[in-house]
C-alpha cells in the first residue's frame, strides 16, 4: 500500500463529525469493522486524540485503544478493582504531536539525563526508548509512518528530559505533513453538526 | 530484598460440595475398553459401561455427529452416573452441557430456542486469539494486612526483566491467588491481564545461588527479556453459544441495559456458523464437538422431539445423549404411548444403552464408597443393614442414610457409625414404601383428601 492508499481509506471510511467543546471530533467507520476516532483543536488545528477500536476475532468490542493523546482515566474501572493494575508512581507513556513533529512525552521519569538512550530499530520497525539503570525499557512504533509505509530514520529522532518527563519528537516527513494537509481540509468540508446529538451509524 | 510474607491461606477452589455423583470419576474402563467390576467410582453396570466406552471413544474421535445414544433404566440404577462418568472422561477440553429435560420450559424463552442454545453450548471451538500478558521476575512482594484482621487488602508487586522494572498494585483476589501460588521474590512469573490468572515459569538463574531448601522440581529460567507487557496469542476454548452471545449483544449504551441475552437471532447463528466454517479452513481454528446430555428426557414433549430429529442432522451437531426411566408412556404433548414417552421416529435414531438393576454385592460397594466419599465410618454390621435397606427400599434412599447416620453418630461422640445409628435415622426418616403405607392408613386426616386424583400425571 502506497502513501494514496491509506488516504484511500480514509476517503471511503463512514465519517460522523461534531463540533463540540472547542473540538473538532471526527468518527471514522472503516470497511473492514475498524473504528477510529479523531478530535482537532478548532483554533490552532491540532490534533489532540486519535484512538482506534478494533473487533476481536470472536467479534466482541474491544476498549478503545488510545493512539494520540491522554489515556481515559480509570475512574470507571472500580469493577475489576481485584486484578492488577500499574502502580500510579510508574512512567506514563503518552503520545501529542505537534505540527512539525511526532511526540512522545514520558511523564514519572525521575532520572538524570543521560541514562537515556534513544534509538530508531529501522528493521523492526520501532523506536527503542533505554535506561542505564535499568528502570526502563519502551518499544514503540509510528503507526502513521506504518500505514504510510515510510521508512524510519534515526536522523530525525531527538529528545529532551526536564521536569521528570523525557520528551522524544520525531520530525515528520513531507508526505505526511502533505497526507495530514490534505486530510485536514478534506474535514473542514464536512459538514459539522453543531452541540447535541447526532445519528451515529454505528450505534 | 524485604522478607516476602507470603501466609498459607486455606486453599478456597479444592473446597468442593459433595453432589450425589461427586464420587464418579470415570466410566472405569482398561486400556481395551473392558469395564473393571469396582473402578473410578463405578460399580457394576458392565454391559451398559462398556457400551458407554464405545459411545466414548466415538466422541473422542470428534468424527462423528449426530448421534444419539439413549440411557434407559430404572430409577437409581446409575444412568446419570455413566453419563458423569463419560462426563469426566473427556477431561476439562471437551464441551460437556447437561441439562435436565424440564428446564428447557421457561416463560423468558421458547422451548427450541432453549434446546439451540443447550446444543450450541456443547459444541467448542479452539481458537487463536491475542490476549496481553505480563510475564517478568519478581523483585519483591509486599502485603498489607489491616491490623483489625478484616478489610481489604493492599498489596504491592515490584516485576522486573532484564531492561525495566515496575510496581503494580494488587487487589484482593490477585493476591489469593499469589499467595495461593506460593509466589516469592525470585520466581519468574506471568500474568494473564485479563483475567488474572498467575503461572509460574521458574526460578531465576540469578537466584541459583540462594541456597534455599528448593524442591528437585525447581527449574530455573531466564529473566525475561524487553518490555514486561507482551501482546501473546494463546489458544482457548469458547462454545458456540458463547460466540453468538458476544455477537448478539446489543450495541453502544443500550449494552449497558441488556444483561439478559434471551433469544438470539438465527441470522447471528448462521454468520457464525459460516465464520467458524471459514476459520476451519483457514486453519484458524478447530471444531471439538461436544456432548449434550439430557437427564429426564420425557419430559420435552412432541415439538422437542421433531426439533431434535432435526438438529440432529446438522453437521454441527455434538454427540447427544438422553437418558429416562420410563417404560411405554404417553409422549408429552399428545395422546399416543409410546416406549420411554419417545416417538418412535426419534427412538430409530437412537442407540440405547440399558441399565439393569444392582445386585446386592453392588450395593454393598457402592455404599461403601460412598462413605469414603461422605467421610463417615461404618462398622461391618451397620453396613450390612445400610446393604439390606438398600435392597428392600432403594439405593439411593440408603445412601440419604449415610450422612444423617454419620451425623448421629458424631452427636454422641463416636467414631463408627454403629446398627442403633441406622435404626434411629431409619426410624425418624421414612422410605418411599413406608411413606406411601403411612398415607394410605391416615389420608382421611390429610386436607384435600375429598378429590381423589388416581395419580401425579407427569408425562
Amino acid at each position: 500500500m502506497a502513501v494514496q492508499s491509506w488516504i484511500d481509506i480514509l476517503r471511503l471510511s463512514k465519517k460522523t463529525a461534531l463540533i463540540h467543546d472547542g473540538k473538532r471530533k471526527i468518527h471514522y467507520l472503516f470497511t473492514d469493522g475498524k473504528e477510529m476516532a479523531e478530535e482537532y483543536d478548532l483554533k490552532t488545528d491540532e490534533l489532540i486524540v486519535r484512538k482506534w477500536r478494533h473487533k476481536s476475532t470472536l467479534g466482541a468490542h474491544g476498549q478503545w485503544q488510545v493512539e494520540i493523546g491522554e489515556p481515559p482515566a480509570d475512574s470507571v474501572t472500580s469493577s475489576d478493582a481485584d486484578v492488577i493494575k500499574e502502580n500510579c508512581s510508574n512512567p506514563v507513556f503518552m503520545r501529542r504531536d505537534t505540527k512539525a513533529s511526532f511526540q512522545w512525552r514520558i511523564r514519572n521519569l525521575p532520572y538524570p539525563k543521560d541514562v537515556f538512550s534513544v534509538s530508531v530499530e529501522a528493521s523492526e520497525r520501532c523506536i527503542i526508548i533505554k535506561t542505564s539503570n535499568k528502570k526502563y525499557y519502551k518499544k514503540f512504533g509510528v503507526p502513521d509512518l506504518d500505514r504510510s509505509q515510510l521508512p524510519l530514520d534515526g536522523s530525525a529522532l531527538s529528545f529532551t528530559h526536564a521536569n521528570n518527563t523525557l520528551i522524544v519528537s520525531y520530525k515528520k516527513p513531507k508526505e505526511i505533513l502533505t497526507l495530514e494537509q490534505e486530510l485536514l481540509r478534506e474535514l473542514k468540508k464536512l459538514k459539522g453538526t453543531g452541540e447535541g446529538d447526532v445519528d451515529c451509524k454505528t450505534q | 530484598m524485604a522478607a516476602t510474607k507470603v501466609p498459607e491461606v486455606r486453599d478456597i477452589t479444592r473446597i468442593e460440595r459433595i453432589g450425589a455423583h461427586s464420587h464418579i470419576r470415570g466410566l472405569g474402563l482398561d486400556d481395551a475398553l473392558e469395564p473393571r467390576q469396582v473402578s473410578q467410582g463405578m460399580v457394576g453396570q458392565l454391559a451398559s459401561r462398556r457400551a458407554a466406552g464405545i459411545i466414548l471413544e466415538m466422541i473422542k474421535d470428534g468424527h462423528i455427529a449426530g448421534r444419539a445414544v439413549l440411557i434407559a433404566g430404572q430409577p437409581g440404577t446409575g444412568k446419570t452416573a455413566i453419563a458423569m462418568g463419560i462426563a469426566q472422561s473427556l477431561g476439562p477440553d471437551t464441551p460437556f452441557t447437561a441439562l435436565a429435560g424440564s428446564e428447557i420450559f421457561s416463560l423468558e424463552m421458547s422451548k427450541t430456542e432453549a434446546l439451540s442454545q443447550a446444543f450450541r453450548k456443547a459444541i467448542g471451538v479452539r481458537i487463536k486469539e491475542e490476549t496481553e500478558i505480563i510475564e517478568g521476575e519478581v523483585v519483591e512482594i509486599q502485603i498489607d494486612r489491616p491490623a483489625t484482621g478484616t478489610g481489604a487488602k493492599v498489596g504491592k508487586l515490584t516485576l522486573k526483566t532484564t531492561e525495566m522494572e515496575t510496581i503494580y498494585d494488587l487487589g484482593n483476589k490477585m493476591i489469593d491467588s499469589l499467595s495461593k501460588e506460593k509466589v516469592q521474590a525470585g520466581d519468574v512469573i506471568t500474568i494473564d491481564k485479563a483475567t488474572g490468572k498467575i503461572s509460574k515459569l521458574g526460578r531465576s538463574f540469578t537466584r541459583a545461588r540462594d541456597y534455599d531448601a528448593m524442591g528437585a522440581q525447581t527449574q530455573f529460567v531466564q529473566c525475561p527479556e524487553g518490555e514486561l507487557q507482551k501482546r501473546k496469542e494463546v489458544v482457548h476454548t469458547v462454545s458456540l453459544h458463547e460466540i453468538d452471545v458476544i455477537n448478539s449483544r446489543t450495541q453502544g449504551f443500550l449494552a449497558l441495559f441488556s444483561g439478559d441475552t434471551g433469544e438470539i437471532k438465527s441470522e447471528v447463528r448462521e454468520q457464525i456458523n459460516a465464520k467458524v466454517c471459514e476459520w476451519r479452513e483457514e486453519g484458524k481454528a478447530e471444531i471439538i464437538p461436544g456432548v449434550l446430555f439430557i437427564d429426564e428426557v420425557h419430559m420435552l414433549d412432541m415439538e422437542c422431539f421433531s426439533f431434535l430429529n432435526r438438529a440432529l442432522e446438522s453437521d454441527l451437531s455434538p454427540v447427544l445423549i438422553m437418558a429416562t426411566n420410563r417404560g411405554i408412556t404417553r409422549i408429552r404433548g399428545t395422546n399416543y404411548q409410546s416406549p420411554h414417552g419417545i416417538p418412535i421416529d426419534l427412538l430409530d435414531r437412537l442407540l440405547i444403552i440399558t441399565t439393569s438393576p444392582y445386585t446386592e454385592k453392588e450395593t454393598r460397594q457402592i455404599l461403601k464408597i460412598r462413605c469414603e466419599e461422605e467421610d463417615v465410618e461404618l462398622s461391618e454390621e451397620a453396613h450390612t443393614v445400610l446393604t439390606r435397606i438398600g435392597m428392600e427400599t432403594s439405593l439411593r434412599y440408603a445412601i440419604q442414610l449415610i450422612s444423617t447416620a454419620g451425623l448421629v453418630c458424631r452427636k454422641r461422640k463416636g467414631t463408627e457409625v454403629q446398627v442403633e445409628d441406622i435404626k434411629r435415622v431409619y426410624s425418624l426418616f421414612l422410605d418411599e414404601a413406608r411413606s406411601s403405607q403411612y398415607m394410605k392408613e391416615y389420608q382421611d386426616s390429610f386436607l384435600f383428601n375429598e378429590t381423589q386424583t388416581p395419580s401425579m400425571d407427569t408425562s
